[in-house]
């Protein structure tokens, strides 16, 4: 059975407006690195709040780790099985210093103090932070507080982690610091549900998701979806600008091999065309 | 700009009184004022100065950060002694039209204004040595027995936290509007001072409107960390009390009988 499954999944935020999600359904795995893709107002943050139980369903069921997140008895479990990480770094830390916020979520769950710290030190040494623990969030970068936020989840030991478009405020280099954190965290097998605009992010993934008016649009490799460049472009999505190139080539007649996801893989295919 | 404010900053350090217990801290500091408001003569008065001195001394905190905290109420000082020197009673020792000034009167401002520089100081090496977490992490677990009370101690403990860790947020944010509303031509310098409050109101109306939107998110991200108030929530850090914290409290007492001989067996000069 799947770790996470959404099915039949209707969501609105009040009666009178039109269901922001309609009809989704979706599965993943444990250990999955997901990349779920979409304009903006296409339910992909209302989707991340139903995966972690802050939000449940209208119709259809949630079922994370077999519980229904209808549960209310089993919310709490819910979301420290599934860590939510938002997109403000400034907005999701609590305490005024590094480790004390990374202890915020362990010590809602009632841990033993001295489980606390190590889940606290270890946490803040597999986000690259741990060198800052006794420092004051305001004095650091962007990346480096949204690091401190994936920390924070990280240390409620969580199966899977939710990223709603983690990277959105920050500068290339935090962009860069937070992929290789949640890099690290598909490396010791936590379950990766990441939300983002950056279709270069997008193609790290195992798999992508695309969802649009609140359905899901395409799902696959990401080679699979990035290769229906027509159907997303009439979306209104983008495509990596590697796959972006290959496409208007392919369009002029050039024969490509395989859609190219990066910048090494469409030079080596422009290689072999050009013999 | 507005972000250099030195009252209440902590300033990071390994002294002996960095050290104590921050519940301990609190509780002395509150001991100590009671004592420097139980000065009567001078010889009480010196052995709560010394005290008072010794343990700025101790803190490691350079000197120029107390005399700073002192610049903010030395106008108060130089009022409520000015008020005391007039109105002194006893023999005058200088008299002009109804203006007379005793000697009480002058003894009245010596200690009225020493108790509020010594006040000032000693709150000052509290604030400066501890980190304000520590602050808020003392002033739950000292309030702690109002609980039966049904006070609710851990909330009000969960917002000193958060307004303490939004502080400087916030603080930038308004620097940030400032320049973008300057840069919009807004106007703030020139004016008077009702003039100057009401061109805030174009700062003022976006802040609110940012910091309840901040609100909103921080509330979803700490109940996706399973915040669900104190009930059942363990600390990481648990206070503990050291040797030293107990010698703390000695030293606190030995000045307190000094200063329960002075009282008795020298006479009030004021």
């Amino acid at each position: 059975m799947s770790f996470i499954s959404a099915e039949n999944v209707k969501f609105s935020y009040d009666e009178e407006n039109k269901n922001v999600l309609n009809d989704v359904s979706l599965t993943i795995e444990k250990g999955e690195f997901v990349a779920l893709l979409g304009h903006n107002g296409c339910g992909k943050s209302t989707m991340a709040k139903l995966l972690n139980g802050m939000l449940t369903p209208d119709e259809g069921v949630v079922v994370v780790d077999s519980i229904d997140t209808k549960n209310e008895e089993m919310t709490y479990e819910i979301r420290s099985k599934v860590g939510l990480v938002l997109q403000n770094p400034d907005n999701q830390l609590v305490a005024s210093i590094i480790e004390e916020d990374v202890a915020f979520g362990p010590e809602n769950l009632g841990i033993e103090p001295s489980e606390i710290r190590r889940r606290v030190d270890e946490s803040l040494k597999a986000v690259g932070m741990y060198e800052y623990r006794r420092h004051a969030p305001h004095k650091l970068s962007g990346g480096q507080k949204q690091r401190v936020a994936i920390a924070g989840i990280l240390a409620m030991e969580p199966s899977c982690v939710v990223f709603d478009e983690p990277t959105a405020m920050l500068d290339p280099n935090g962009r860069e610091e937070v992929m290789r954190a949640i890099n690290a965290l598909k490396e010791k097998g936590i379950t990766i549900v990441l939300i983002t605009h950056y279709m270069n992010e997008a193609v790290l993934a195992d798999r992508v998701v695309v969802m649009d008016g609140g359905k899901v649009l395409l799902q696959g490799t990401p080679r699979e979806v990035f290769s229906e460049v027509p159907t997303l472009k009439r979306h209104c999505l983008d495509v990596p600008q590697a796959t972006e190139l290959a496409y208007r080539l392919i369009g002029a007649g050039v024969r490509f091999t395989d859609m190219p996801l990066n910048v090494e893989e469409c030079v080596s295919f422009l290689e072999e065309v050009l013999g | 700009m507005i972000r250099d404010v030195s009252f209440g900053q902590f300033i990071p350090g390994k002294s002996l009184i960095h050290r104590l217990d921050p519940r301990f801290k609190m509780v002395l500091l509150i001991a100590h004022i009671v004592l420097i408001f139980c000065t009567f003569n001078f010889a009480s008065l010196g052995i709560v100065t010394a005290a008072t001195i010794g343990l700025i001394l101790i803190s490691g905190v350079p000197f120029k950060m107390y005399v700073k905290s002192l610049k903010v109420v030395l106008i108060i000082v130089i009022i409520t002694s000015l008020l005391n020197i007039f109105y002194g009673s006893g023999d005058p020792i200088f008299q002009l039209g109804f203006i007379k000034i005793t000697l009480e009167g002058i003894f009245r401002a010596v200690f009225v204004s020493v108790r509020i520089i010594l006040l000032i100081l000693i709150s000052s090496a509290l604030t400066f040595t501890t980190s304000p977490t520590d602050l808020t992490d003392a002033i739950e677990r000292l309030m702690s027995p109002l609980k039966v009370l049904h006070i609710k101690v851990h909330e009000i403990a969960m917002m000193m936290t958060i307004a303490l860790r939004f502080v400087p947020t916030l603080l930038e944010e308004t620097d940030k509007i400032m320049s973008a509303q300057k840069a919009r031509g807004a106007d703030m310098e020139s004016g008077g001072l009702f003039k100057k409050v009401k061109a805030l109101t174009p700062v003022l109306i976006p802040l609110f409107v940012s910091a309840f939107r901040r609100a909103y998110e921080l509330a979803v991200a700490m109940e996706c960390r399973c915040y669900r108030g104190g009930d059942g929530r363990t600390r990481m850090k648990t206070l503990r009390a050291m040797p030293l914290d107990y010698f703390a409290v000695l030293i606190e007492c030995i000045l307190l009988a000094g200063i329960i001989v002075c009282n008795v067996f020298l006479t009030s000069v004021i």
